[in-house]
């Protein structure tokens, strides 16, 4: 059966003055499935996701989720977590989950102060005073406290300590349900690859590989971690 | 649209309190130089406070553009119409705070000198006083003065909405320009340039129609109402300008900002 395309890429291109930085990238998210966006520093995932979040303009192509063009009224539906630290450094922890309660209506306040105790997070402490873990795990949580259609990950694992990452990926995978997607970019191929549904391979810009994970580890007789270093090797 | 302004305030109210204690602690100090050192932080402190609210409402703005706690901001399913406006409307509302707390700093130095000077206070006095030296010696009152506050309030909106437009120009059209605050300053001079030139074609199609207006009276005096329709055309060409720019801060915010 086939599922709800929820969010649809067509033709993506974003150009820069001096790089392309996406090339016709066209592909089908579909509800219920958590999808592994990898590749190389530099091959365009973040600038995929944050196309998709509103806070980059493509150059041309398409984006289209729940069959309406990209909008602000997208990003009701879009919970992105970007890579960067992006919390305001003045504010404590709780006053962030605040700040979410306030501004989206799917934000699961108590949720996300429960989760706050798995990431052994205080929430009385400013964001300037915590480590980069703390705030890697933070973020997570912030982002999957939202009741999303669409969540996007980069590099949800990021300076997270060895530990956490399995209460990260449990939160991702506790995330899962067959109306949403999940989107994840990540360099840590091998730890996250037991979650992953389909896998997308972006190099320089464009979609080398994009299919159903146990697919291709059947099909090439490797891990997703041993087909990324097939498709990237030289990269 | 007040959730964004309530935060734009609680983002910076450490700040402001910050600078408001620092100044109250500084006309204290000032106080026990008696009523010269009254005298000089009522003359320093407006001056103080200008420069600061300049700087703060430029800065949360290029904050919101430039760094990565923008994404805060700009996640948000809000329009950019909205974003820009309420930022607007923040930096007003500031503005007015701002004003606020310097008349409460006249009334405290106010009524230090004049207890300095052995009188007692009567606040319907000080204002009767102060109308009748408008109205007497200086030749206007305070209807005038409410004008020129419209007309001040209106040429800072429209400063205000020029700076942020330039801002989100520099941030959408030329997002990958280096020396991002010295292009902005130039986009700024552009704008105003280009402003101008639009306002002095305006002007001159009016004056003719102006120049039968009858606002000078016998005395030879000109009266708040007649002030006004002087400033009216000032006045409604800098609205037409802050509406106009923020709907262009707006779209590009909506259409082609890259954060």
């Amino acid at each position: 059966m086939n599922k709800l395309s929820v969010l649809k890429i067509t033709d993506l291109t974003k150009r820069y003055y001096n790089k392309t930085a996406l090339e016709n990238v066209s592909l089908d998210f579909e509800q219920g499935k958590i999808y592994g966006l990898l590749g190389p520093n530099g091959s365009g995932k973040t600038t995929l996701m944050k196309v998709v979040a509103g806070l980059h303009k493509q150059t041309s192509g398409s984006v289209l989720i729940n069959d309406e063009m990209l909008s602000y009224k997208s990003k009701a539906y879009v919970s992105y977590m970007p890579t960067e630290n992006y919390l305001y450094e003045n504010f404590k922890v709780i006053d962030i989950l605040k700040y979410y309660n306030t501004m989206y209506e799917d934000f699961r306040y108590d949720y996300a102060v429960n989760l706050l105790n798995d990431i052994d997070v205080n929430s009385d402490i400013k964001i300037s005073n915590l480590s980069s873990g703390q705030i890697g795990k933070l973020k997570t949580v912030i982002a999957l406290s939202r009741d999303a259609q669409i969540y996007m990950l980069d590099e949800p694992l990021n300076g997270v300590d060895v530990l956490s990452r399995d209460t990260i990926l449990d939160l991702i995978a506790k995330s899962h349900s067959e109306n949403k997607i999940i989107i994840i970019s990540t360099h840590l191929v091998s730890e996250i690859e037991k979650i992953l549904d389909t896998v997308i391979f972006l190099k320089e810009g464009i979609v080398e590989v994009f299919g159903d994970a146990e697919e291709l580890r059947q099909e090439r007789q490797l891990s997703v971690e041993g087909i990324y270093k097939e498709v990237f090797r030289n990269a | 649209m007040l959730n964004l302004i309530k935060y734009e305030f609680i983002r910076k109210y450490r700040l402001v309190s910050m600078i408001l204690i620092t100044m109250l602690a500084l006309n204290l100090f000032l106080l026990t130089r008696g009523v010269g050192g009254s005298m000089l932080f009522l003359v320093l402190s407006p001056i103080v406070l200008y420069v600061f609210y300049l700087a703060d409402i430029i800065k949360m703005y290029s904050d919101d553009l430039n760094k990565k706690t923008g994404y805060m901001l700009f996640m948000t399913p809000n329009s950019g119409y909205k974003i820009i406006s309420s930022k607007l409307l923040a930096a007003i509302l500031e503005g007015f705070a701002l004003v606020l707390i310097y008349f409460i700093f006249i009334l405290i130095n106010g009524t230090y000198i004049i207890i300095s000077a052995g009188n007692e206070i009567d606040y319907s006095q000080i204002i009767k006083a102060v109308d009748n030296l408008l109205s007497g010696s200086l030749g206007f009152n305070l209807g005038h003065v409410l004008v020129f506050l419209l007309a001040a309030l209106a040429f800072l909106i429209a400063f205000i909405t020029t700076v942020y437009t330039a801002m989100t120009i520099r941030k959408s059209i030329f997002s990958e320009i280096k020396f991002g605050g010295l292009f902005s300053f130039i986009i700024f001079l552009l704008i105003n340039w280009v402003l101008s030139f639009l306002s002095s074609k305006f002007y001159d199609i009016i004056t003719p129609y102006y120049d039968t207006v009858d606002t000078i009276s016998s005395t030879g005096r000109v009266s708040a109402g007649g002030l006004a329709m002087i400033l009216l055309p000032m006045i409604a060409v800098l609205i037409i300008q802050a509406v106009s720019l923020t709907g262009i801060s707006g779209y590009l915010l909506e259409k082609k900002i890259n954060l």
